[in-house]
């Protein structure tokens, strides 16, 4: 911690007797060693906004993946309209020049001693660790399940991967074609993309429909809580679209175990468990930290998002209470929402401003409120662009499109527009 | 909209489009070159401009109103995906990228033609 007291307290000796407006500078001369774990959204966009706004420092991402996938596309490769190659990059060309990239997974965080350990036994110091992890999909915890699984008796799940979400077009054409009980849902704890599940079900819906088979299939949505969505409007006019395509709707019911054999789901209930027949199911995995960030600090020590590995972070600037020079950005960050790539468009540049300021010796003022959105497609060529906060407001980024009304223009947002976005975020661009 | 500024924009598109930002630039060029080549010929034979002005923006009008019902399907969408009044605006204004197109061309074409009409009388 010494040597970063000390850059930052020569940052601020150096703007105080040049006696310049450094507080209006967007840029830092800092050398300090910035440390990124994990190259997914969250962190290639760190590493490019830093590399411009701390030309001096030293910048290393840490990540094993070679391969970088534009996970918000992976409800259009579960609809079957986009192919895997879509939605599938490489690392390599979105690593910013002058950012050190180590191919290994970050094995250790060592926060008391400022230093993170790879797979590959490198120790790695920092004055600054930004962990962008991402998180992992735990579908272990679903007994009986496994991703193998996806593609084959009627199983699905988009949340796997592009070739899984690819799998799980053809589970649902198939499932359409043959008819029966098809059940959705997700996981009790927090999630990424929490409007997926509710998208793919109304995707169904929607094909069933178009290809005059929706009178052949039982749709059921079973929600984890007493909602569908935790944001109240939102939550209202889903359940009202709902009850008006006749998809059933069971609350408080968690999958706790599948029998693709049998093809039945356990679900834990107020009332204990319950057992349902399916001929298709959409699984969503709980979601927890990797293991890397559970068996370290820095996660929240009580509370609800300690159990899962959330690391502990003010939800308004993203920085570890216990660890002043530690950041939790995207997924991995234990704050309420915010686990979308539009949160971290809005959560990289908070970070990066602060972390500016902080090492030229100006207060950090960048605030996060939390914005969160969710393009929810409700049929192929429809959708509703849902933006909210930390309050469960909804804040519209365009005042011309209504967030609660089924658009083309919010589907040509997702299907055109975000991919797009999406990249030049990766730049340090958008 | 707030960090909707001109170069987020421009990176936006860049990264949408790839190369075909730049085809579309050069295309666009080359068309107000024409446009502008065009006006200066009809100047030069003294000739009304009403003519190919009126072509143009038939020509420009008829494609943007096709165009206007075939950009949901370019978006994966049916033909009758345009619910709202926003969605026809937008469609409209996507459509009019191939309609000024068009227009465009009609223009140059039909200026040029009376720039031979008028040397083949002359």
């Amino acid at each position: 911690m010494e040597r970063r007291q000390f850059l930052v307290g020569a940052a601020a000796l150096a703007s105080v007797g040049l006696g310049t407006e450094a507080a209006q500078a967007q840029t830092s001369d800092s050398r300090a060693r910035v440390v990124i774990a994990g190259a997914g959204a969250a962190g290639l966009a760190l590493a490019s906004r830093l590399r411009r706004s701390m030309p001096n420092a030293t910048i290393t991402i840490i990540d094993a993946k070679k391969e970088h996938h534009f996970q918000p596309g992976f409800t259009l490769v579960g609809a079957g309209i986009w192919s895997p190659a879509q939605v599938t990059e490489q690392n390599v060309d979105y690593i910013p020049r002058g950012v050190e990239w180590v191919e290994a997974a970050v094995a250790e965080f060592d926060p008391d001693a400022n230093g993170v350990v790879t797979t590959t036994g490198q120790r790695i110091d920092y004055d600054f660790l930004l962990v962008a992890t991402g998180l992992n999909l735990n579908y272990e915890a679903i007994e009986g399940m496994d991703v193998s699984l996806i593609g084959r008796d009627g199983i699905a799940s988009i949340y796997a991967g592009p070739e899984q979400a690819n799998a799980s077009a053809t589970a649902i054409d198939r499932f359409i074609e043959a008819g029966g009980v098809g059940l959705f849902g997700r996981p009790a704890g927090e999630m990424k993309c929490a409007g997926a599940p509710l998208k793919i079900t109304f995707i169904t819906d929607d094909k069933a429909r178009s290809r005059g088979r929706r009178g052949a299939v039982e749709l059921v949505y079973n929600a984890h809580n007493p909602a569908v969505f935790s944001v109240a409007p939102v939550n209202d006019k889903v359940t009202e679209m709902f009850a008006g395509r006749d998809i059933a709707v069971n609350y408080s019911h968690v999958l706790k175990a599948i029998d693709p054999g049998a093809k039945q789901a356990t679900y834990a209930t107020e009332s204990g468990d319950i057992t349902l027949d399916y001929d298709f199911i959409h699984v969503v995995p709980p979601m927890r930290a990797p293991n890397a960030v559970l068996a370290s600090p820095l996660p929240w020590q009580d509370g609800a998002l300690a159990a899962d590995g959330w690391i502990e972070a003010d939800k308004a600037t993203l920085r570890h209470p216990r660890y002043p020079n530690v950041f939790a950005v995207g997924d991995i960050a234990g704050v309420p929402r915010g686990k979308t790539a539009a949160s971290v468009k809005w959560q990289v540049p908070v970070v990066v401003d602060n972390l500016v300021a902080e090492t030229a010796g100006r207060s950090p003022q960048a605030v996060y409120n939390g914005y969160t959105s969710c393009p929810m497609v409700t049929g192929i060529g429809k959708a509703m662009l849902i933006e909210f906060d930390y309050d469960g407001n909804l804040i519209p980024s365009f005042p011309f499109i209504d967030p609660l009304k089924e658009l083309w223009v919010s589907w040509l947002i997702e299907e055109k527009g975000l991919l797009g976005a999406y990249r030049a975020m990766l730049r340090g661009r958008a | 909209m707030s960090d909707f500024d001109l170069t987020t924009i421009y990176f936006i598109l860049s990264e949408s489009m790839g190369g075909w930002l730049w085809g579309f630039v050069a295309l666009a060029l080359l068309l107000l070159a024409a446009i502008v080549a065009g006006i200066m010929t009809l100047r030069k034979n003294d000739t009304p401009a009403r003519r190919p002005l009126v072509a143009a923006l038939v020509a420009g009008l008829v494609t943007t109103i096709i165009f206007t019902f075939l950009v949901p399907i370019w978006t994966l969408a049916g033909a009758g995906a345009l619910a709202a009044p926003i969605d026809v605006l937008f469609a409209v204004l996507f459509a009019l990228v191939p309609g000024g197109v068009v227009g465009s061309a009609v223009f140059v074409i039909m200026a040029f033609a009376s720039n031979r009409r008028v040397a083949a009388i002359a």
